[in-house]
């Protein structure tokens, strides 16, 4: 018998997923009776389960295992090789980290939500309410699986409840594309997860996170050729093998965390209600991608080639992404492009070897950006739906808490010393520069996310200041529709999250003063040996290198990406900060209009749909019909014509019937002998 | 006796609709429908059996084995009984065709005694086709299927319905011929041993290794050219690419319930009859050339999703789809794994329940608004939200959401077919791309014709359907959702049927 909140773990996700039962159920049959279109169903519901959460966190931290592990057989597997399937709760001090964040961006969202869909008299709310319910159950389930089956399932659901929330206002063209959009293209990252999940199973008979017959215990047992055999397939050798397999699960993380080059679905799916957005891009689907390459980071420790390419891939679209960031004339744009960037750094850190600081990341990401989706939300409603920031302009003064907990979550964004962005992403890159100076391939992906810090110090300020500074350049700006107290509670909350949680790991300091500050790398440490971060930290495959001193590497590190992202902001503010900012932006020319167009990725994957497959399949469409059923009917036709001479030997006699069926076989045994060349 | 009395209550209650007045012909074939569902769910509740029905060492349930014709040598026997592959196809033909006779309320409006008469008719064959274990008997009621099916879509279909009935018919009778032919081959092969078209006798003595010569043939040849012809034979009724150009249009002229039953359970027919005859009895020759079969498979996942892709009449999307998703049938049957064979087996049901949920929105969506031109429509979902939510359940269902049957029974044949033989890697990764391509053809879709802003090109007024029309979509999603979530209801007697065939040949996972 368990402790009690390791007994209550499981109700973490069905306490959302009976908010989505009550909001379908009730909303379909009974509306009148459901409160707030299932808001408040959803709120409890999420509340609940943040504080089981916390509470789980809380008994994981005390546990002398640091985790708590159960699981049920779904499919008992039958013969000698078989394997089972199981779902199963593994609780340790990742999960429950991640347990808290999600539950507690869901409740504030919820919470939002009253504000921007209840006040604005949407219609469709139990749908609305039903969808994030899923969404958060799915999420949770996903965060608290214990092997990578159950993972997947709960990605894939993950994956349909952003289909069902981006395509909410199904009666326009747009959202319904966006959602198909990151239907597909996160799907077609799902496909080599898929294959990755069937391999896995295949190689170790297992898909377990934990326990020494887990796979990546059994994987670092073949590698170091300690007895544990596996299966290898297409002839490889175990290393390279696993590389594959770790890449086809990479394929699944991609997709999901908006990844070049799956990214593109993520600022099409800005057409979802602007809470969905803070879901989606701060706890759940975008950063289920990472947070699984963190999950198993005990199995891609082992392999050096992917680590190389998860940091490359990272460092890339880090920079790649806040290029696109700069040019764009929607607060969301700007905030959609900023999140595909941001994963990058966590990506970054992942693959440099960065456990904790990614990890770190992805917590304080969770808060600024869910923040500032929620303040964008704020500053929509105020501008009654216009996302333009050219119309925008000076609503300072007009919505100071908006104003100030957006400027929290900007300084965490921009990475300005001591808003959390700070304190993870200079971490981030810290451990991306010591790795770096021993693998020239860390180094090319640490600077291409260092040069991302000064485009992300610009785009963010360029936003605040064109969004609140400056003269009101509209009617709508000069009187903004007002927010209620549904809409500042979360952004205060949030605010203050995004000004503190970096706190919890100054490393930093930390190394100047000597005193012990790194209360997650701790936090981290805490848990079943095989899942801690100095195992993770053994298991790595690079040396580390440093400049001068440690101490000199931690200063210089840190001082440099300060000095970039302030210099960002600083040409933001004298280009921006005036009362009637110009569109410096238009100087870039052609640069602009490639930026502006997201490098014509979109272009080039539509391509790849409209001008490829399509066409292709009805090519296949052409050929089925003229080819292959032409033969069909060409070969009734013939047998119409030859069946008026053979009518004849329709004599009705059986015996004649049979002696004709026998022949047939004989017939066509002898043609098929003969042609398949057995006599 | 539960098997003869389900087939003779179904095959009663098809003569007393027949003769019934054309008004109470629909409700009167959906409550006498009831009788075999409830039969089925009987005898689903006290099942009872192990092993595979053909191999040695098994227990049957409900098994009745008796001397029927004796003409010289040979005798006939009334042989039936259900093991873990045939007891859930029962169940699904029971179930979906009580539900296919509700949905036909709407759209059958005329000749409807005739009508309701042939679908239950239909049903008695199709349960004798699955219990039947003697070669005749199931061939008999495996002829008997065409005879309703061609006056069903001949007489109720659309404007070109003659020439999709006619060529239904020939085309599988053909096919029936060519399976006729390799079948009676082998067992002329098997010499005096054997003087019975008993399928467990057969295919045990064909497994022991007993097939002689027939005439100047070897038995090497005669199994593979046996093999060949039975191969065509039930690929046709699969159908697998290149035996598929009957099916869609077929589909495309059937009325909603005979396309519901086309696809939810004759295709099975197909599928079940690989399983039973080919590779059960012939494993060697199926062994032998699993790369030239898995090669058929992935064609037809592969090559039917582009078709359904191509498509712009919303059922011959649906009709293509049927033609991948039993590729990937084919791919975990010669797996010869528990999963992979089991998996298959699972699919029959899974896709089964999808496709006729499927096929049924899609005749909802026609009955209202009188088109399946996915060019002709938009945004139907403001106008008949409950239908199109069923609609998007179902197609997430088809596209292999975790949590829903098909997604269990996909994982099943992956986990089987991987590293079951050489190139299985390769075949089942190309094959699972047709999870992309369902995705996208099936959102398109949906994206054209339930969102977006309302537009229809016919007059017709479009509203909330009917609730008899609304509700077996219901029942049939959370089958599907149920099957999903537990897929044990039928996979374990699955597995412990296909155990026995895998295990004989070495494959154990």
């Amino acid at each position: 018998m368990a402790a009690l909140p390791f007994e209550l773990a499981p109700a973490i996700a069905a306490l959302p997923f009976v908010s989505f039962l009550i909001a379908l159920l009730v909303g379909a049959f009974a509306p009148r009776l459901l409160p707030k279109g299932g808001a408040i169903p959803g709120i409890l519901a999420t509340a609940g389960s943040l504080v089981l959460s916390v509470w789980a966190a809380v008994a994981v931290w005390n546990h002398p295992d640091g985790m708590y592990h159960d699981s049920i057989t779904w499919v008992a597997g039958v013969g000698d090789a078989a394997f089972d399937l199981q779902f199963g709760i593994l609780l340790d001090p990742l999960s429950t980290m991640m347990l808290v964040i999600v539950s507690l961006v869901a409740v504030l969202v919820h919470v939002f939500s009253l504000g921007y869909m209840n006040d604005e008299g949407e219609t469709g709310l139990p749908r609305y309410y039903a969808g994030l319910g899923l969404f958060t159950a799915s999420m949770l389930s996903f965060v608290f699986a214990s092997n990578l089956l159950m993972a997947f399932m709960f990605f894939e659901l993950v994956g349909l409840c952003s289909w069902l929330l981006i395509g909410f206002w199904f009666r326009e063209p747009g959202p319904p594309s966006a959602a198909k959009k990151a239907f597909l293209v996160t799907r077609f990252g799902d496909y080599f997860f898929l294959v990755g999940v069937v391999g896995v199973f295949a190689t170790f008979g297992t898909t377990a996170f934990v326990g020494s017959e887990s796979f990546p215990i059994l994987a670092d047992q073949v590698l170091a050729g300690e007895g544990a055999s596996v299966t290898t397939f297409l002839g490889l050798d175990p290393q390279a093998w696993f590389s594959v397999l770790g890449l086809l699960i990479l394929g699944g993380v991609i997709g999901k965390s908006a990844q070049f080059p799956l990214h593109t679905w993520l600022p099409d799916a800005m057409e979802g209600p602007t809470p969905v957005s803070a879901l989606i891009h701060a706890a759940t689907m975008v950063a289920a991608g990472v947070y699984l390459v963190a999950r198993i980071y005990g199995f891609y420790a082992l392999l050096p080639q992917v680590m190389a390419l998860i940091a490359l891939v990272g460092g890339f679209t880090a920079l790649f992404a806040a290029t696109m960031g700069v040019v764009k004339r929607e607060i969301k744009q700007v905030l959609a492009y900023s999140t595909i960037s941001q994963y990058g750094y966590m990506m970054l850190g992942l693959g440099a070897g960065g456990y904790v600081a990614a990890t770190f990341h992805l917590m304080t990401h969770a808060f600024f950006k869910a923040l500032l989706f929620l303040g964008a939300g704020s500053v929509i409603i105020a501008m009654h739906h216009n996302e333009n920031m050219w119309d925008m302009g000076g609503l300072k003064e007009k919505m100071p808490v908006t104003y100030y907990a957006f400027l929290s979550g900007s300084l965490a964004l921009a990475g300005i010393v001591p808003f959390s962005g700070f304190w993870s992403k200079d971490e981030v890159l810290y451990e991306a520069l010591v790795h770096g100076l021993e693998s020239p391939i860390l180094l090319a992906a640490y600077a291409m996310g260092l040069l991302a810090v000064f485009f992300t110090g610009f785009y963010t300020f360029r936003m605040v200041f064109l969004t609140f500074h400056g003269k009101p350049r509209t009617d709508t700006a000069r009187d903004p529709h007002a927010v209620g107290w549904n809409v500042k509670v979360p952004l205060v909350v949030l605010g203050t999250l995004a000004a503190v949680a970096g706190l919890v790991n100054m490393v930093p300091v930390a190394e100047v003063t000597g005193i012990h500050l790194e209360f997650l790398h701790d936090w981290l440490d805490a848990g079943p040996e095989a899942l801690t971060a100095h195992h993770y930290a053994d298991l790595i495959p690079y040396a580390s290198g440093e400049i001068g001193s440690p101490l000199l590497t931690v200063l210089l590190s840190a001082g440099v990406s300060l000095g970039l992202a302030l210099s960002g902001a600083g040409a933001a503010w004298l280009l921006y900060d005036v009362p009637e900012p110009i569109r410096h932006t238009d100087r870039l020319g052609r640069v602009k209009t490639v930026l502006f167009n997201n490098y014509y990725q979109d272009e080039f994957q539509v391509w790849l749909a409209n001008g490829v497959t399509l066409p292709l399949a009805r090519v296949a469409d052409k050929f089925d019909q003229g080819v292959i059923d032409g033969v069909v009917n060409g070969v009734s036709s013939v047998s119409l014509f030859s069946g008026g001479r053979i009518k004849r030997i329709q004599t009705g006699v059986v015996s004649n019937y049979a002696f004709l069926l026998t022949m047939g076989l004989v017939v066509l045994l002898v043609f098929i002998g003969v042609t398949g060349g057995w006599f | 006796m539960w098997i003869e009395a389900l087939i003779a209550v179904t095959l009663a209650s098809a003569a007393v609709v027949f003769l019934a007045p054309n008004k109470v012909a629909g409700k009167l074939a959906f409550v006498l429908s009831l009788l075999p569902v409830g039969g089925s769910l009987w005898m689903y509740s006290t099942y009872e059996a192990s092993g595979n029905a053909l191999l040695e060492g098994s227990t049957l349930a409900f098994e009745t084995n008796y001397q029927w014709v004796v003409a010289g040598p040979y005798s006939l026997n009334w042989h039936v009984g259900l093991d873990g592959i045939s007891m859930p196809l029962i169940a699904l033909t029971t179930v979906l065709t009580s539900l296919a006779l509700l949905a036909s309320w709407t759209p059958i409006q005329e000749r409807q005694s005739q009508f309701y008469g042939l679908m239950l008719f239909l049903e008695a064959s199709l349960l004798g086709v699955f219990s039947a274990l003697d070669f005749f008997v199931w061939f008999v009621f495996w002829e008997m299927v065409l005879v309703p099916m061609y006056v069903l879509i001949g007489v109720w279909g659309g404007p070109r319905r003659k020439y999709a009935a006619i060529k239904m018919f020939v085309y599988t009778n053909i096919a029936s011929l060519a399976l006729f032919i390799g079948f009676v081959a082998l067992v002329f092969g098997l010499g005096d041993s054997v003087t019975t078209f008993d399928m467990p006798t057969v295919a045990q003595a064909l497994r022991a290794g007993e097939l002689g010569s027939l005439g100047p043939i070897g038995p090497e040849t005669l199994k593979v050219a046996a093999f060949v012809a039975m191969f065509v034979g039930f690929a046709v009724k699969v159908p697998v690419v290149p035996f598929h150009t009957w099916l869609p249009d077929a589909h495309v002229e059937a009325p909603t319930p005979v396309s519901i039953m086309l696809a939810g359970v004759l295709l099975k027919m197909g599928t079940y009859a690989l399983l039973r005859f080919n590779f059960t009895m012939l494993p060697d020759v199926a062994q032998a050339n699993a790369q030239l079969i898995a090669i058929f498979a992935v064609v037809s996942v592969l090559y039917g999703a582009m078709l359904a892709l191509a498509q712009t009449d919303l059922k011959r999307i649906v009709a293509y789809s049927s033609v991948s998703s039993m590729g990937y049938v084919i791919l975990g049957l010669v797996a010869y794994t528990v999963y992979g064979m089991g998996g298959a087996t699972f699919q029959m049901v899974a896709h089964g329940l999808i496709s006729g949920l499927m096929f049924m929105a899609v005749g909802v969506i026609y009955n209202t608004t009188h088109t399946r031109m996915v060019s002709d429509m938009s945004g139907l979902a403001s106008k008949m939200p409950f239908t199109v939510a069923v609609f998007v359940a179902g197609a997430f269902g088809y596209m292999g959401l975790p949590l829903m049957a098909g997604f269990a029974a996909e994982l099943f044949i992956f986990l089987g077919s991987f590293g079951a033989f050489e190139g299985s890697v390769l075949f089942t990764a190309a094959a699972m791309f047709g999870i992309v391509i369902v995705a996208g053809y099936l959102l398109l879709a949906m994206q054209r014709t339930l969102f977006g802003p309302f537009e229809l090109e016919t007059d017709y007024e479009v509203g909330p359907a009917a609730f008899h029309d609304v509700a077996p979509l219901v029942v049939l999603i959370l089958l599907v959702i149920l099957l999903g979530v537990d897929p044990n209801i039928f996979f374990g007697m699955i597995q412990d049927a296909v155990n026995p065939i895998a295990a004989a040949t070495g494959g154990g996972a």
